[in-house]
C-alpha cells in the first residue's frame, strides 16, 4: 500500500477519532459506574453483616436478660444499680450508730466518682467515698456498729480503711466514757450510667 | 465484507461486460457496446456501483507473454529489476505486469517470472476513463487467461501439460498452463463460426508445435488439451485430437462447469462469460497489468475502509465493553437493592427483639458481669473483729504495751494492713531493755495466726547504719519515748 491520501481521508479519520473517544469515554464512564456499584454492594454487604451480627447479639442479649433479670431487679431494689440514695447511706449508719448504742457520729460524703478500672472491668461502676468519726467506748463497738451498718445498708459498701486513736493516755477507767475515736473510711458502690440507663 | 463485494469487468476490444459478484451471489449488470451509447449506459452503472472495488478482465488479441528466469532479488532491487525487464520487453507498452510464479531448485535458484503486456490497448482508455471519472477503486487489470487458470483450479484438473481452448464471443482463446500456472496464451479470432472445428483442431496442433518450438512445452510432454464451449461448437474438435496420441482431449460440459462454479445451469447458459469472472473474482490478484496511477483510487478505498473498519470495530469493542461494565453494575445495583432489603428485615427484626427489653443501667451483656461484680463487692469485706483477734492476744501477753492509735486498712483479696503505733508503759532510760521488750511484742505478733508479715516502720532508737541518731542522756526518762511504729499483714 502507498502512502496513505490524508487529505481524502479526512472524514474517516475523523470518524475513527470520534468512535475511540466515543469508546473511551463510555467505557470509562461505564467503569466508573461499574466501580462505584461495587463498592456500594461491599459497603452493603459490610451492613448486612452487621445487622446480622446485631440480630445476632440482640437474641443473645435477650436470652441473657431473661436469664439475670431478677437478680439484676434485686441488685435494683437494694440500690446498687441505679443514682446514689445518700438520705438512705445518712439514714442507715445514723440507725446502726443506734443500733450499737453508741454516742452518735459525724459524717462527711465526697462527689461520686468512677472506680478504678480494674475493678469497674468495663462496667460504669461508681464509687462515693463516706467517711464516719465517732467516739467509741471500746474497739470491739467498731466491729458491732459495722455489723449493724451492713444490715440496714441500702447499697454495697466496703471498709476502705479505720483509724483508732485513744482520747486519753490515762488507763481505761470503767466509766461509762468514750476513750476512743474512730475515723473510717467507706466507700458506696453503685452502677449508673452518666447519661443515665441504657437499654 | 465490503472488501468482498466487487464488480468484475470482462473488457474486450468490442464489448465490455459487468458481473456484481459477492461470495455466493452474482448478479449480471449488462454488456455494453464500445459505443457512445454504450459508454453512457457504462458509466450508469459504475456510477450506481462507483463504491465497489474493480477488477477489469481484458480479452484481447493484443496481449504478450514471457517466460523469464531472472536472479533472485527481494524487496526494491527486485520491483527495479522488473521495472527494467518489463521496459526491455515491452518497450512502452502502458499495461504490463510481472508474475514470481516459482523458484528454481537447481542451480543459482533464480526466480520464474511470467510477464505479460497488453500490447495495444487504446481500446481500454474509454472504459478506464469512465472508471477514473468516476472515482471507482480499480484494483486491477488482468488478462483472461489468468482467469482461466482459476477456472482449471475450480475445476480441479491438475495436469502438468494443460491447453484450454475456450471459446468465448465467437473466438478461441487458448492458454497454455503448466502445473497449473499460466505460461502463455493466444486470442484466435474469427468471423466464419461454421469452420470453427476443424480450425480449432489446426490451431490447437499450430499452438503445440509453437509451444514446442519455443521450448515452453517439452517435446516427449503429451498435451491435455481441454475444450470448453458453451456454444457446442468445438464437440466435433475433441474426435480429432484424440486421433492424434500427442493429445489427449477433454471436453468440459457446461453442468460440471456449474457445479465447479456453484452457478445456476440456467444463469450460465444465459452468460457463459461470467464463468472465468466468477473463478477468479474471490481470489488474490497475481498478474496485474493496470499502472500504479490507475490504482489510486483503490488505495483511497482501502484506506478508507481500513479506517472505517477500525472505526466500526473501536466503536464495537467500546460499545461492547461498556455495555458489558453498565450491565454487570446493573447487577450489582440489583444485589445492592436486595441487600439493603436484607438489611431493612434484619433492622426491623433486631428492633422488635430490643423494644421489649427493660431500661437497664448496663448493657445487656454486661448483666452477669455486673452480677458478678456485686458479689465480689460482697464477698470478704474487711473483718474487724478478725484484725482484732490476733492483736488481742498479743497485747494480753504484753500488757506493758500501750497502744496510741491503729489504722485499719483493707487490702483487697481478704487481707488487710494494720498499723500499730504504741508505747511502753513504763521507761527507765535502759533503751537495750525497751528494745529487747518490743522484739519480743513483734516475735509474738509474728507468730500469731493469720499473721502474714510484720515489719517494723519506726523504733525508739534507729540503730541503722545510715540513720541519724539523736538524743541525750540528761537522766530524765519519759515513757513517750519508747514510741514505736509497726505495720503487719493479717489474712482474714
Amino acid at each position: 500500500m502507498t502512502r496513505p491520501p490524508f487529505a481524502s481521508l479526512k472524514t474517516s479519520i475523523l470518524l475513527l477519532l470520534a468512535a475511540s473517544v466515543l469508546s473511551a469515554a463510555g467505557i470509562f464512564w461505564s467503569h466508573q459506574q461499574d466501580t462505584a456499584a461495587r463498592a456500594d454492594l461491599q459497603r452493603q454487604q459490610a451492613a448486612l453483616n452487621a445487622a446480622h451480627a446485631r440480630q445476632a447479639q440482640g437474641r443473645t442479649e435477650e436470652r441473657l436478660i431473661a436469664q439475670h433479670l431478677d437478680a439484676y431487679h434485686a441488685l435494683i431494689a437494694r440500690g446498687f444499680i441505679g443514682e446514689e440514695n445518700r438520705l438512705a447511706w445518712i439514714e442507715a449508719v445514723h440507725l446502726a450508730n443506734q443500733d450499737a448504742r453508741l454516742y452518735g457520729l459525724t459524717y462527711t460524703l465526697s462527689p461520686r466518682a468512677a472506680a478504678p478500672a480494674a475493678l469497674a472491668g468495663g462496667l460504669p461502676l461508681k464509687q462515693t467515698r463516706m467517711v464516719l468519726k465517732m467516739p467509741l467506748l471500746v474497739e470491739t463497738d467498731l466491729p458491732r456498729f459495722l455489723d449493724a451498718l451492713r444490715a440496714r445498708a441500702p447499697g454495697l459498701f466496703r471498709v476502705s480503711n479505720c483509724r483508732l486513736a485513744r482520747i486519753t493516755d490515762a488507763p481505761p477507767q470503767p466509766v461509762n466514757r468514750p476513750e476512743l475515736d474512730v475515723e473510717c473510711e467507706l466507700l458506696w458502690f453503685t452502677v449508673a450510667n452518666d447519661t443515665g440507663t441504657t437499654r | 465484507m465490503m472488501l468482498d463485494h466487487r464488480l468484475i469487468l470482462l473488457a474486450t476490444p468490442r464489448q465490455i461486460g459487468v458481473l456484481d459478484w459477492r461470495p455466493g451471489r452474482m448478479h449480471w449488470l449488462g454488456e455494453f457496446a464500445a459505443s457512445e451509447a454504450g459508454l453512457t449506459a457504462f458509466r450508469a452503472v459504475v456510477a450506481r456501483h462507483a463504491q465497489l472495488p474493480v477488477l477489469l478482465v481484458a480479452d484481447t488479441v493484443d496481449e504478450d507473454y514471457r517466460s523469464e528466469i531472472l536472479p533472485h532479488v527481494q524487496g526494491h532491487a527486485r520491483n527495479e529489476l522488473l521495472a527494467r525487464k518489463l521496459k526491455q520487453v515491452f518497450r512502452n507498452a502502458r499495461f504490463t505486469g510481472s508474475w514470481r510464479q516459482a523458484r528454481e531448485t537447481a542451480g543459482r535458484r533464480d526466480d520464474r517470472y511470467l510477464l505479460a503486456a497488453l500490447t495495444d490497448a487504446d481500446w481500454l482508455t474509454p472504459w478506464i476513463s469512465v472508471l477514473h471519472r468516476e472515482r471507482v477503486p480499480l484494483y486491477g487489470i488482468t488478462p483472461l487467461a489468468l482467469a482461466c487458470q482459476h477456472l482449471l483450479s475450480r475445476l480441479r484438473l491438475q495436469e502438468p501439460h494443460t491447453l484450454l481452448a475456450y471459446r468465448l464471443n465467437n473466438r478461441l482463446r487458448l492458454s497454455y498452463y503448466h502445473n497449473g500456472l499460466l505460461r502463455f496464451s493466444r486470442l484466435i479470432s474469427s468471423d466464419t463460426p461454421a469452420q470453427l472445428p476443424g480450425n480449432a483442431a489446426d490451431e490447437i496442433a499450430k499452438t503445440q508445435l509453437y509451444l514446442t518450438g519455443q521450448r515452453i512445452l517439452p517435446r516427449e510432454a503429451r498435451l491435455h488439451v481441454l475444450l470448453l464451449d458453451p456454444s457446442g461448437q468445438l464437440d466435433g474438435t475433441q474426435a480429432q485430437l484424440n486421433a492424434d496420441p500427442a493429445f489427449s482431449t477433454r471436453l468440459i460440459d457446461m453442468a460440471s462447469l456449474g457445479r465447479a462454479l456453484r452457478i445456476p445451469d440456467s444463469f450460465l447458459a444465459a452468460t457463459p462469460e461470467v464463468a472465468p469472472l466468477a473463478a477468479i473474482a474471490g481470489e488474490p490478484l497475481q498478474l496485474n497489468l493496470a499502472p500504479p496511477e490507475l490504482l489510486q483510487h483503490h488505495t483511497e478505498f482501502r484506506w478508507r475502509h481500513g479506517l472505517n473498519q477500525a472505526a466500526g470495530i473501536v466503536a464495537a469493542i467500546g460499545l461492547t465493553l461498556t455495555a458489558a461494565y453498565w450491565l454487570h453494575a446493573q447487577d450489582l445495583r440489583d444485589q445492592v437493592q436486595l441487600i439493603q432489603e436484607e438489611v431493612q428485615r434484619g433492622d426491623a427484626r433486631h428492633a422488635a427483639i430490643v423494644r421489649n427489653f427493660p431500661a437497664l443501667a448496663t448493657r445487656p451483656d454486661q448483666l452477669g458481669q455486673t452480677l458478678a461484680l456485686a458479689t465480689q463487692l460482697n464477698r470478704s469485706p474487711l473483718d474487724v473483729n478478725a484484725l482484732f483477734l490476733p492483736l488481742g492476744q498479743a497485747l494480753a501477753a504484753h500488757p506493758e504495751v500501750i497502744v496510741k492509735t491503729l489504722m485499719l486498712q483493707d487490702m483487697a483479696d481478704g487481707v488487710a494492713e494494720i498499723t500499730l503505733d504504741a508505747r511502753l508503759s513504763d521507761f527507765d532510760g535502759n533503751y537495750r531493755a525497751a528494745m529487747s521488750r518490743i522484739d519480743s511484742f513483734v516475735s509474738r505478733l509474728a507468730a500469731t495466726p493469720g499473721v502474714t508479715a510484720v515489719e517494723r516502720v519506726t523504733s525508739p532508737v534507729d540503730t541503722a547504719s545510715t540513720a541519724t541518731l539523736t538524743g541525750k542522756t540528761t537522766g530524765e526518762t519519759k515513757p513517750e519515748e519508747t514510741r514505736f511504729t509497726l505495720s503487719l499483714q493479717v489474712r482474714t
